[in-house]
Order: structure tokens, then sequence, then C-alpha cells
């Protein structure tokens, strides 16, 4: 069984955020219904100007292993269908700018009088209070309120966008509130509203700067340089755009990588043999690094590295991690099918369990509606001319 | 016991070294778990990492360690490893991120700690997972961002247009670290809420593939990212005269805003603009028009009037515009916490909130051994103190 088995989850979310949280959730094995419209599809059923996709999606990672139903959310009866649908669900989830779902007539209180003890999951760009509440955004605009955007970046450069694993570090907070929720609900009785911002998300992933920054310090960019060791940077090795990771974070480990490079003699170099030492000379020790790396082999450089206790890795691009067979091994990438029947890699869950049964996809990207038999008929209860009615009233739509 | 949060009642051992596996714990202690360090005689290693205070303590400790017990426990020693055993009887959680090498010698190996506590949720958290060919792989926070792939494509937009040659770039701070650590304390509530005591393996590269997922998709649908070319097309980090903002529009009724906000500037308004996908095409005229505009702009009255037109721009805050903004301190995400010998301090107290309010922090990080009541205190052998 695998360890959320039995939890069943309303799942209003839309574009990346919301939906990686329930994502998470449903590869540890919760039921997640995915409500949709065809009067507003999500993001991964039409074409997308940005990524130059001219059709739907034929996977989309946040949306797979989940079920599909379509609901008209500005019809009433399509409001009460999903009252319904909550009241036998544990979690509800939504991503709606803040004020939405309370609009709609799907807010906490509501849900509450339907399904007291639910719990309810809020993903928002500012939170479901304060002065900004109202604000959409996306990605690079969390990360640019949040602060990692302004610490981000090369010293003499600007501040650095923030992409999908923004927003998607939204959802794994998310995910880890809900179960927190759920837990309290088990313990309690309670259900209660977890309110996730995204702006937040993203200055706690910068907490120590801001904690820094509260006592008068002052947080600047500082590219790849660490402020307590030396060498640590990315270097370019032998082939083009293969660039290789390195962190040296002891006085033993510079001793060990002097001789790897070809420098044994700077291992005791006063200059050198010191982390104060290193860090203050770190353009000549990135120099002599870099000296080294540009004739070698990225790959077989890091596995050497690590052998030696160096940290290293080669800085991958998504074929290296499809391709990894440690990472495969693990459950952490995995194969899945396609809507027109491909197998392709797709990410897995990050953890392995060993008296669980192993999260992870079971199906690929639903079809819209694919499964309103199972949701409307068998959960619901409605027979087939009811539910036949509601398609024709486009309630269920 | 905090019996208004979401977690109270919940006990978790955390013997950690790494940002990964102190930021679980971290965000279980905010949810009301009650978490207890376990630190060797020299002391958790984050206590000396930076970004530090002036005054020489860890900016980063306080924040990661904030609300937590602590207890030295030395176990190179029976009498400290039989005290940590005592302690996990009581335990819901243990976190640990010693290196797999390391684990037995301190009966911190699966088997051992699944023998001795059998209902116990047994959290690894390593930076390449506790199983595999690279599980014995060391990796600090640039490494994993690498080893995830997010940071092959960084840096993007503005930043890789003026140094396409420079090296790929890592995000600021703990950045990688941290996902892993949400990653493993949502594995680690997972497993508890099974019922079945075990052993959780968590993998910092695992979660930041995971919050990486979009690079895997793309590649599945035959597009290879890369930093130089995954930008917006027009958009994106833009420079005022006092400093940044971002900019992005994707819907047509924000690109209208936008020209809107520039007051309808001739070459916005011509024909070969008017469609989004002729304006993709048109990205580099687009942006090389904006970024002139926005150079004699003032950041704080173009996101103003931005924001009234319905165009997504946000300023690139700086952590002291966070930390006296109007939204954040409305909303209470920060608290004032007293650190002897530093003063004042403000610390993020998480990330979520499950009420109006948000969750209180109950102390500052712990002094060493500040709970060391919470050892066995009737074994004199465990009462170990600092080395250092």
């Amino acid at each position: 069984m695998k360890p959320l088995s039995g939890i069943r989850i309303a799942d209003f979310t839309v574009h990346a955020a919301g939906p990686f949280c329930t994502h998470m959730l449903s590869q540890l094995g919760a039921e997640c219904i995915k409500i949709e419209s065809a009067q507003r599809l999500d993001i991964f059923r039409k074409p997308h100007a940005v990524y130059g996709r001219a059709g739907p999606a034929t996977f989309d990672q946040v949306a797979s292993n989940k079920l599909s139903v379509r609901l008209n959310l500005k019809h009433p009866e399509g409001v009460a269908l999903a009252k319904r649908l909550v009241a036998r669900s544990d979690v509800a989830a939504e991503s709606f700018r803040a004020g939405v779902i309370e609009r709609l007539g799907l807010g906490y209180a509501a849900l509450r009088e339907v399904k007291p003890d639910i719990v309810m999951t809020s993903v928002s760009s500012c939170g479901q209070t304060g002065p900004d509440s109202h604000f959409a955004g996306y990605a690079p605009l969390f990360g640019a309120w949040g602060g990692l955007g302004h610490l981000s970046g090369y010293e003499d450069g600007p501040p650095v966008e923030m992409r999908h694993v923004m927003d998607h570090s939204v959802g794994m907070n998310a995910a880890l509130a809900t179960m927190a929720a759920l837990h309290k609900r088990r313990h309690t009785g309670q259900g209660c509203h977890v309110d996730v911002a995204a702006r937040e998300v993203a200055s706690s992933l910068a907490g120590d700067a801001m904690t820094a920054a509260s006592s008068g310090v002052e947080m600047r960019r500082t590219g790849n340089t660490d402020p307590q060791r030396a060498p640590h940077g990315l270097y370019a090795t032998r082939d083009d755009d293969r660039w290789l990771s390195i962190a040296v974070s002891s006085d033993v480990e510079w001793s060990t990588l002097a001789g790897i490079i070809g420098r044994p003699d700077f291992a005791q170099d006063s200059r050198y043999s010191t982390s104060e030492a290193r860090v203050a000379a770190r353009q000549e020790v990135d120099a002599l690094v870099a000296d080294w790396a540009a004739s070698v082999d990225a790959d077989e450089a890091a596995e050497g590295l690590q052998e030696a206790g160096i940290a290293a890795h080669v800085s991958w691009r998504a074929g290296d991690i499809a391709d990894d067979p440690h990472m495969i091994g693990r459950g952490a990438v995995v194969p899945v099918t396609e809507t027109d029947g491909r197998r392709r890699m797709a990410v897995g869950f990050p953890a392995c369990f060993s008296g669980s049964d192993a999260p992870g996809m079971e199906r690929g990207t639903p079809g819209l509606g694919e499964h309103e038999e199972y949701v409307y008929g068998a959960l619901l209860g409605l027979g087939r001319a009811e539910q036949t009615r509601l398609v024709d009233e486009k309630v269920i739509f | 016991m905090q019996q208004d949060k979401p977690l109270a009642g919940i006990r978790v051992v955390e013997h950690a070294s790494g940002v990964s596996a102190a930021w679980a714990g971290r965000l279980l202690a905010a949810m009301g778990a009650e978490v207890i360090m376990v630190e060797p005689p020299a002391l958790c290693p984050l206590r000396r990492e930076a970004p530090l205070f002036e005054t020489g303590g860890s900016a980063l400790f306080q924040y990661v360690a904030a609300d937590k017990f602590s207890v030295i426990c030395d176990l190179d020693t029976g009498e400290g490893r039989d005290a940590l055993a005592v302690l996990l009887d009581g335990a819901q959680i243990l976190i640990d991120d010693t290196p797999l090498a390391d684990r037995e010698e301190w009966s911190l190996d699966q088997e051992s700690v699944a023998k001795r506590h059998p209902e116990l949720v047994h959290l690894s958290v390593l930076p390449f997972g506790a199983a595999g060919p690279k599980a014995g792989w060391k990796a600090g926070e640039i490494n994993i961002v690498h080893a995830g792939g997010e940071g092959y494509l960084l840096p993007n937009g503005l930043s890789a247009d003026m140094f396409p040659d420079r090296p790929p770039l890592k995000i600021a701070g703990h950045f990688a670290e941290m996902q892993g650590g949400v990653a493993a304390a949502l594995a680690a509530l997972a497993a508890l809420w099974s019922g079945e005591g075990q052993f959780v393996d968590a993998s910092v590269q695992d979660a930041n593939v995971a919050v990486g997922a979009f690079a895997l998709q793309r590649y599945g649908d035959g597009s290879i990212e890369h930093r130089h070319s995954r930008s917006f097309r027009y958009g994106g980090v833009l420079e005022c005269r006092d400093g940044y903002v971002e900019l992005l529009t994707l819907e047509e009724r924000q690109w209208q805003g936008l020209v809107r906000l520039m007051e309808n500037p001739e070459w916005a308004l011509d024909e070969a603009m008017s469609d989004p996908a002729r304006r993709s095409e048109q990205g580099d005229t687009i942006n090389h028009a904006i970024r002139a505009w926005a150079r004699h702009h003032d950041v704080d009255e173009l996101v103003a009037r931005a924001q009234d037109l319905g165009v997504p721009m946000a300023r690139y805050n700086t952590p002291e515009q966070i930390l006296s903004g109007k939204h954040e301190t409305a909303r209470g995400i920060f608290q004032d916490l007293e650190v002897p010998g530093t003063g004042t301090i403000k610390i993020q107290t998480a990330p979520f909130r499950f009420a109006k309010t948000g969750l209180p922090l109950g102390a500052a990080a712990p002094a060493p051994g500040a709970h060391q009541g919470l050892l066995d205190a009737g074994d004199e052998a465990t009462a170990r103190r600092a080395t250092v």
C-alpha cells in the first residue's frame, strides 16, 4: 500500500505550482481528482507560444496520475456538484488568485459546511491576506518579490530570473503543509485552511540572507563563490559547454586536489593551505583548477574527485538525467506512457520507502473528463440519465 | 507543547550536519513538532556556516535551528549511542544525514535503527540518497544544483545576454539543499501517516530533479533547453534608474497593458506587433526598446502604474525591502527573536500557514546542549559537554 492510500483530493488547481502539490500527494498514493472545464483549459491542454508548442501536450508531468472530470464552476449546479465531491474528499486544493474561489462559492467556509474536517489548501502568489493578495504572478515574479532573484546572479551583473523550479518549490511546500494538516486532522478531528504564498516560499529559500540582513549584514549577489570555501565553482572541461562543479570544503580536500591537478607542491603552500588563505586568493586558486579542468573529461574527472573524497558533479542536462542508471534505479526517473501511447522518461517521487509501496505514477496524463463515469457514477452515485442531463445542460462541461 | 500547531505532540530527533536535513527538521519544528538536535561534542557544523553576523554567529544556523532543542551526545562512545537510543524510544521520526560509510559505527544504519525502533520513521537525507551507485557521493549546494539539472539552465534572460561566455550559475544560498529538506520532510510525514515504522531514503538530487521536472518533460517533447535559449522571448529582468524589475506578459491583455504603460510608443502600435506569434519573432527588437524605456523610470513608479494596468511586474526586492515590506509586515511573516550577543534578529517563521495568522516561533536557535536534560539525566556519562 502506498503511504497516502485512502486519501482523496478534490483538485481545483491550475498551471504549475498548485498542480505540483497534488501531483506529489498523488504519487504518494492519494486519489487525486482534477476538476477541469472545456471552457477554460489548463495550460497543458492548450498550445503554448512561449514553449513553441503548437497543440496540447501529450504528457504533462503535474497532471499525470490524476483522474479528470469536467465541471462548470460558473453554473450553480456545477458548484453544487463540486461540493458533493468535496464532501467525499479529505483535501480540497486550489490555486486561483486570492478571493476567486470564494466568489465561486467554494471558499473554506462553504466547503467546511459540506465537510467539517476538510483540509483546504490554497496556493497563490501573495497569500490569502495582505495588501498584495490580489496580485497574480508567475514564477519569475515570485522570485523577484521574495528576494531570490536579487540575491542570485554574477557579482557584477543583474538579478536572475527564477523559472519553473520556483513554481514547483511552492508546490512541494504546499504538499508538505497539506500533509501536516492531515496529521492535525487525525489527532484533533479538525480540518484547516492551508495558505501557501509563492513569494513567501521564495523568501523562505533565502531566509538565511533575510536573517543576516536583519542584523545589518549587507547581502549581495556573489555568483558561484562561497564565502568560506575555495575552490568553489564551475569549471570548463575539454568538451564544449560541459562544466564541472567542484566544492572544496576542507584543507585535507585541498591537499588531495592539489595532487590531482598535478600541483602537490601547493598542498602545504601557505598561500593556499588554509580555507581563509584560499578564499583570499580565490582567483588564483580558481585559475589553477581551471587550467587542469580544461583538458579533462568532465564525467571521468567527477568520478575521480568523488573517489578521492571531493564533492564534484558535472553540470547535467536533461539528457544526462533521463539516462542516469542511479536515478532510474531509485525510481527518481521513470518511464511513462503518453496519451498517444509513446514511452518517455519522467520524474518520479524523490524518496524511497522501505515499508510502503513505492510512490510513483501509474497513469500518464488523463484525457479531459476521462474519469467521469467513476467519479460522477460510482463515487457520487449519479445515474446515467442524470449525467447525460448535466452534460446537455453544460454543467459537466 | 504547542497544541495549536498541526504537528503538536510529534517528537523528532535530528542528527544533521548539512542544510537539507536541518531544513527538514526546521519545517517540522515550525509546524509544532518537538525537534531535538543531537549535536556531537564538536557541535553542529552549521553553527559556523555563512552568512555570519558581524558578531560572528551564523545567521544560517539561527534560521534553520530556530525553535529546536539541543543536546550534545558523543556517538563515538557506547554511552552516547545508548543515550541516543533512549531518546529515540520516545520519538516518532529520526532525521539523519550521516554519510553511509559512518552509520554502522554510530548504530545509525538502517538495520540497527529498525531493530531497536521498529515503530520509528527513520528519515535518511543524503545528497544522492542511501541506495544506488552514487549513494556515497558527496555534494555541496553548487554540486547539487548542477546534478539536478537547473544549474545548467542558469542564468537565463538579461544575465545570459550580458555574459554569454561565463559558466552557468547557482541560485543564491542553499536553494537546492532546501529543496531536499522540503521533500524529505514531506516523505517523513507520509511515512508517519502510513502507520508503518520504516526507513525513508530521501535524495537531495532527486528532489531537485523533481522541482526541475519541466526540463525532463521538454526533453521528452524533443526540446533541449539551454540557458541561452530558454528565456522568455521578451520581458524578463529590466534595469530601471534605481533598481531592477521583472516583467512578464504572457496574455494578450497584459501586452496591451504594457503598451499603455509605455504610453503607446509608435513601434509598439505597429501592425507587426499586433499578433503574439509575430511579437515572439521580434523578441530582440522588443527587448531593445523596453530595456531602453525602463532605464528612464524609477522602480516604484513603474511597478505601481503596471499594477494599475494589469501588467505583471514586480520589483526585484532586496532583503531589506522584504524585511520592511508592507505586505510582509501585514502578514507578519517575520518574527523578532533575541539572540544573546547579536541582538534582535528577524526570522521568517515558515513558508506556509494554517490560519489567517502565521506560525509563531517559540524560541531562537538553542545554545549548545541547552536541553541536555532531555537525554537520560540519570546517566552522568551522557551529560557530555561541548569541546569547542
